[in-house]
């Protein structure tokens, strides 16, 4: 465009309205509408989340220097924090269709079955559940294990890994109360774990041990003497305090007194830290299994749990008052030893101040003070407690889920999922919190008046079938979302069907065999005369008249037939009868569906 | 049916692409050591068409080769053929246009060998064939229209064979012979072409058996190689059928919906997408029967069909196979787009 300069694009700047306008942000616009700086501008809706802004000029500019002309811009709006692109989104929306489709049948097969027979098929209902969301915790990302290295790096003490998904970790926060029925005994264990995995997620809302860890893994190569430094022994306590004990044994090992040629010296010293490590690496946990390599001792039942956890604690205790304390002339590594056996032996104080926010002194809750915590109830009563001591600042989105999963709030953890993973999390997370307790169940699938007459369960898949819709490489999903809503998915369904484009052979053959998977017969007829239409309109009579013939729109093609009669009327030379000859043999034989075509045979 | 034991089964790789795939072919080899595709991809989010250079590690990982060349609209067809041993690629597409692309084999850069030809369609060609030795493509349209394009000096002749002023419709072209070519359309019909034979078509045929219960389009076309009086056809409704120049009445029906009673195989229900003959079996150990063939469908089926035998699925995904096609080098490897933005790689023991 003539006359277009970047300046102009300020002149443009869009203002999104929302109700608290103190706040709203401005982005500019780029357009080259040229001066005069006040065009006319209308904004409407375009395809999905996309903004269309035609911007007019007003008059052609003074010097009648190029055409009064103007430019229609498209603004695309991006929901969320862009954790997730657009194209990674849709690689999730395809790949859930599957778990999601099998899960309706499985439901459909098993609500028959159980008409039939009532009782044993209700039972495993959690385990098709189960299979689903590990499919669709499999698409989330993959596991973050990187190749280990032949040879270890001494100092090496987090293993680099890319950054988790809060998708992901809100994914599996839910399977593991809603669905895990096998975990539900070892729910705190649990929790260490997955905070284990995913405490790097709130590092940019607060501290978390786990960037406590990464900055001192970064200094580790310029520190000398390891044990005179303060940072070294807060470290040591914060990982000891969540439970990572696999690195505090590693970071004990870095302690100046293993070096060969102080350990005679430092034998005392050494005698201690070494203590300390073998008393952490055997430290008793509740829980099904330990891993590979995960340093504890495993019990699942509570009774032998119980007497093995007042030995270590005794051991711990004996450990404390010990003598060889006065012989530790090192005054960092006592009271760095000390400070950890205070941990572990469940001081409130020394567990405050080793974790960083609320949730980390929570697990180390669970961990050293309350490992016999059972029930949602105490468990939401002990967060309650851990937030008062450690209040955030700003309230993340994954502390938000989980709280209203502690509270058993169905309408709380719904309004999470919505609100901070969008339509996609809401459709498919339901399944897990239906799954989970009768009475989110009857909340969630029980028609309501006010939502006309609609489950929330129902309204939710349609809102994201909605979202699917508005793409073109999604569109053909919806459908599998839509027919599994019983009250308006096959009328949402017909209407997607029908709006589709007609243009493109392979997409109109992709929606007519949407058309024959649903049996939608009347509707795929209705397409193919849109298309026959359409081809007729843009001079291509054969394909014109092959569509009209399939939808057997004996209307249509009489008028048809009736224009082709004239234009045949007036010349047919050698030449178009070649031409001609195509469009007779196409028609066929039979006069059933010519529908007045018939003459040209003739 | 007696059980047979099963043929051991393909190893697949499957790659998201995080683009749509218009079109994908292997480039002819033109180097000893590596492999590469070319594929037509449609990023809708900057709503970009263009056309890319992978190159195909071992380990079927694929990675960039090259800058991705750009193009004015979505690709319809694509082809490859190797041309004064360079491989060349040509696409139509949506909007009626043909580019010839070359690659260079040093720094497998790919770029117009010759300015496009702009309006060879109206709304859109529908088909694009490559001769082997990559001088002439023969491009059909919805529009009618048949056109010829040789490559030569730099620039793009054009000359029309045929328009049916949209009375035919064209769906598929393949070249039979130098100076030979068929195409398919609506309502099942094949024509044979010769280039020396001006004003039409110099032989047609229309599957009538096939409009026994319901017509259909062809979608795609094959001739081999050393069988060049059939001409292979796969379409609508699963239909797969062959015709013989020499028994112009009796076509070999190997699959489809309603065919009757001499068809009883029937490996898929809908729109097969590609078909070709499988490149992977020598024709003299077939005999004189029809060579094994194999498709790709909407219902997400990949599959060798032959003659008399239950249909080999290979793949069998959610979503639709768009288009496949085989290393030359290699025939037992397959490479075919899937509608979900993503790519797979098949090797067959």
């Amino acid at each position: 465009m003539p006359g277009a300069t970047s300046d102009s694009a300020g002149g443009g700047a869009l203002v999104p309205l929302s109700p608290e306008t103190k706040r709203s942000p401005v982005y500019p616009l780029r357009h080259s509408v040229g001066p005069p700086v006040s065009p006319r501008v209308s904004v409407c809706w375009a395809r999905g989340s996309s903004l269309r802004v035609s911007i007019f000029q007003q008059r052609s500019p003074p010097g009648g220097e190029g055409d009064a002309g103007g430019e229609v811009v498209e603004v695309k709006l991006n929901g969320g924090d862009g954790e997730i692109s657009d194209a990674q989104w849709r690689r999730i929306a395809y790949g859930s269709m599957s778990p999601f489709a099998m899960l309706q049948s499985r439901r459909n097969s098993v609500s028959t079955l159980s008409r039939i027979s009532p009782s044993p098929y209700h039972v495993d209902w959690w385990e098709f559940v189960m299979e689903y969301s590990k499919d669709i915790n499999a698409l989330l990302g993959g596991p973050e294990s990187t190749p280990a290295s032949v040879i270890e790096d001494p100092k090496t003490v987090l293993k680099k890994s890319e950054k988790p998904a809060s998708l992901k970790a809100a994914w599996e926060l839910m399977e593991l109360f809603y669905v895990d029925k096998l975990s539900q005994a070892w729910l705190p264990e649990r929790l260490v774990d997955w905070l284990a995995d995913y405490d790097s997620l709130f590092s940019g809302s607060c501290a978390t041990v786990h960037s406590k860890l990464v900055d001192f893994q970064n200094e580790l190569i310029n520190i000398q003497v390891i044990e005179d430094n303060p940072t070294y022994w807060e470290v040591i306590g914060s990982a000891l305090a969540v439970g990572w004990l696999e690195i505090v044994v590693k970071l004990l090992h870095l302690h100046g007194s293993y070096q060969l040629d102080q350990l005679s010296s430092r034998e005392t010293e050494n005698g201690l830290v070494e203590a300390v490590a073998v008393l952490i690496s055997k430290m008793p946990r509740m829980r099904l299994e330990l891993g590979d390599g995960r340093l504890g001792e495993c019990y699942k039942a509570k009774p032998d749990f119980i007497k093995a956890w007042e030995k270590w604690r005794s051991q711990i205790t004996k450990l404390d008052c010990s003598a060889y304390w006065i012989q530790c002339h090192h005054l960092q590594t006592r009271e760095g030893l000390k400070n950890l056996l205070q941990i572990m032996l469940g001081n409130t104080n020394s567990l405050s101040s080793a974790t960083c926010h609320w949730l980390e002194l929570y697990v180390s809750h669970f961990l050293y003070v309350r490992p016999f915590t059972v029930g949602l109830e105490s468990m939401h009563g002990l967060a309650q407690k851990c937030i008062q001591l450690k209040p955030v600042p700003r309230s993340q989105k994954l502390m938000g889920l989980l709280l209203g999963i502690l509270g058993e709030n169905t309408e709380v953890v719904l309004a999470e999922c919505s609100k901070e993973f969008g339509p996609w999390m809401v459709a498919h997370a339901i399944e897990l919190m239906t799954a989970g307790s009768d009475e989110a169940e009857s909340l969630l699938c029980e028609e309501q008046y006010d939502l006309g007459e609609l489950s929330l369960q129902e309204l939710h898949r349609l809102v994201y079938a909605q979202v699917l819709c508005s793409h073109a490489f999604t569109w053909q999903i919806a459908p599998v979302y839509l027919t599994s809503c019983m009250k308006q998915g096959m009328g949402l369904l017909e209407i997607l069907l029908c709006k589709q484009p007609v243009q493109h052979n392979e997409l109109l053959h992709k929606n007519l065999e949407i058309c024959r998977l649903y049996e939608l017969d009347d509707v795929s007829s209705h397409i193919m005369k849109i298309a026959g239409v359409h081809h007729w309109k843009h001079g291509r009579k054969g394909a014109g008249v092959f569509w009209l013939q399939q939808a057997q729109d004996e209307v249509r093609l009489h008028k048809i037939a009736q224009q082709l009669f004239a234009s045949v009327g007036k010349s047919i030379s050698d030449e178009s009868f070649k031409q001609w000859e195509g469009l007779i043999e196409l028609l066929g034989s039979e006069s059933k569906t010519a529908g007045g075509l018939e003459f040209l045979h003739k | 049916m007696a059980v047979t034991q099963l043929p051991p089964s393909p190893e697949i790789r499957k790659l998201p692409l995080y683009k749509y795939v218009d079109g994908v072919r292997w480039l002819p080899p033109f180097s000893a050591l590596d492999r590469y595709a070319v594929i037509a991809s449609f990023d809708s989010d900057s709503d970009t068409p263009s056309l890319e250079v992978h190159s195909v590690s071992p380990s079927k990982a694929l990675a960039l080769a090259s800058a991705p060349a750009p193009l004015p609209s979505r690709v319809s067809s694509l082809k490859s053929a190797s041309f004064a041993q360079r491989p060349v690629v040509a696409a139509s597409t949506r909007a009626g246009s043909l580019h010839v692309m070359a690659v260079n084999p040093m720094d497998l850069s790919i770029e117009p060998a010759a300015a496009a030809a702009e309006g060879l369609h109206a709304g859109g060609a529908s088909c694009v064939d490559l001769a082997d030795g990559g001088s002439d493509c023969v491009s059909v349209g919805e529009d009618g229209r048949v056109n010829l394009v040789s490559l030569g000096e730099g620039r793009l002749r054009k000359a029309r064979v045929f328009d049916a002023n949209g009375l035919v419709s064209y769906t598929a072209a393949k070249w039979a012979s130098p100076s030979e070519f068929a195409t398919g359309g609506y309502g099942f019909s094949l024509h044979w072409w010769d280039r020396r034979t001006a004003g039409g078509p110099v032989s047609q045929f229309k599957c009538d058996r096939i409009q026994e219960k319901a017509s259909g389009i062809v979608h795609s076309i094959d001739i081999h190689p050393s069988r060049k009086h059939t001409c292979l056809a796969g379409g609508s409704s699963g239909t797969i059928f062959a015709w013989d120049l020499r028994r112009q009445q009796q076509p070999i029906i190997l699959s489809g919906v309603g065919m009757g009673e001499g068809v009883t195989s029937l490996v898929s229900e809908s729109e097969i997408w590609e078909i070709q003959y499988d490149r992977s079996i020598k024709p003299s150990n077939v005999g004189s029967r029809m060579l094994p063939v194999m498709i790709c469908s909407e219902d997400g089926i990949l599959a060798v069909v032959e003659e008399g035998k239950e249909p080999v699925e290979l793949l069998a995904e959610p979503c639709a196979i768009n288009s496949f096609d085989f290393d030359p080098q290699k025939p037992s490897e397959v490479i075919c787009s899937l509608e979900w933005e993503s790519i797979a790689i098949l090797s067959r023991p």
